[in-house]
């Protein structure tokens, strides 16, 4: 290092100036080795959540079965009309759509755009969100029409007993 | 003092195939190939003690003064 910086202002009371900072900044042969470990260790680490994820996946947590809820009679609704309901949790609000006489289809009906309540409009055969005219398809749940990308979130419904039950949540698709 | 760079070129190739395998387990994780990840997973894990083994055992080559003579 230049001698300049290492001059001492005042030589009686050296209270500033009594550090060797000599080649600190620098990062040698060794420093370099150590900081590529380091990255390894990092990139070990950031693995981590993509295998607890896989292995989540793998072990079924995520397909799991909620206790099977009654949604309605089947007396009480007609072929095209809709129910609304709450499933898995009383927060998660859905729609049960009767198409057919045997054919019922159910989703979350939270729109995937903003999460605006998606209804169902018997006259146009189509499901509507009033937000931003976003519109889905009512056999697949896809979106058809206006800004939502992503199709509501399926519940596989079944039918016993003369009462339709709401079973599980298909797989979320992103 | 004759510096010895085995010790940095090997850890870069380990560098190299940190990058590689995190790219191709976050890949398969998408193409919902599990296992795939749980091995590139595994590889990560292993990477990782023998990049510190190669630092350890590189650590003092070229460096004669920690020598006794």
């Amino acid at each position: 290092m230049t001698d300049q910086k290492r001059k001492i202002p005042v030589e009686e009371d050296n209270y500033t100036h009594n550090i060797n900072r000599n080649n600190e900044r620098s990062l040698d042969r060794r420093g370099f080795m150590k900081t590529l470990v380091g990255a390894a260790g990092v990139f070990a680490v950031a693995s981590l959540p993509w295998g607890t994820l896989a292995a989540k996946e793998l072990m079924g947590l995520s397909d799991k079965e909620y206790p099977h809820k009654k949604i309605v009679d089947v007396k009480d609704i007609a072929v095209g009309d809709s129910v609304e309901f709450y499933f898995p949790s009383e927060h998660d609000s859905a729609v049960l759509i009767r198409l057919e006489q045997n054919k019922y289809v159910a989703y979350q009906n939270a729109c995937t755009h903003l999460r605006c309540p998606v209804y169902w409009v018997k006259e146009k055969h189509t499901m509507v969100c009033p937000c931003h005219k976003g519109k889905f398809d009512v056999n697949t749940g896809a979106p058809t029409a206006g800004p939502p990308r992503r199709p509501l979130p399926g519940i596989v419904v079944e039918v016993k007993d003369e009462a339709v039950y709401a079973v599980r949540v298909k797989r979320y698709e992103a | 003092m004759k510096r010895s760079f085995v010790g940095v070129i090997l850890l870069c190739a380990i560098l190299l195939m940190n990058i590689v395998f995190l790219q191709l387990l976050v890949h398969q994780y998408y193409f919902e190939n599990y296992v795939a990840v749980l091995t590139y997973m595994g590889i990560m894990f292993l990477l990782f003690p023998l990049a510190l083994w190669i630092y350890k055992k590189e650590k003092y080559k070229g460096d004669h003064s920690h020598e006794k003579e």
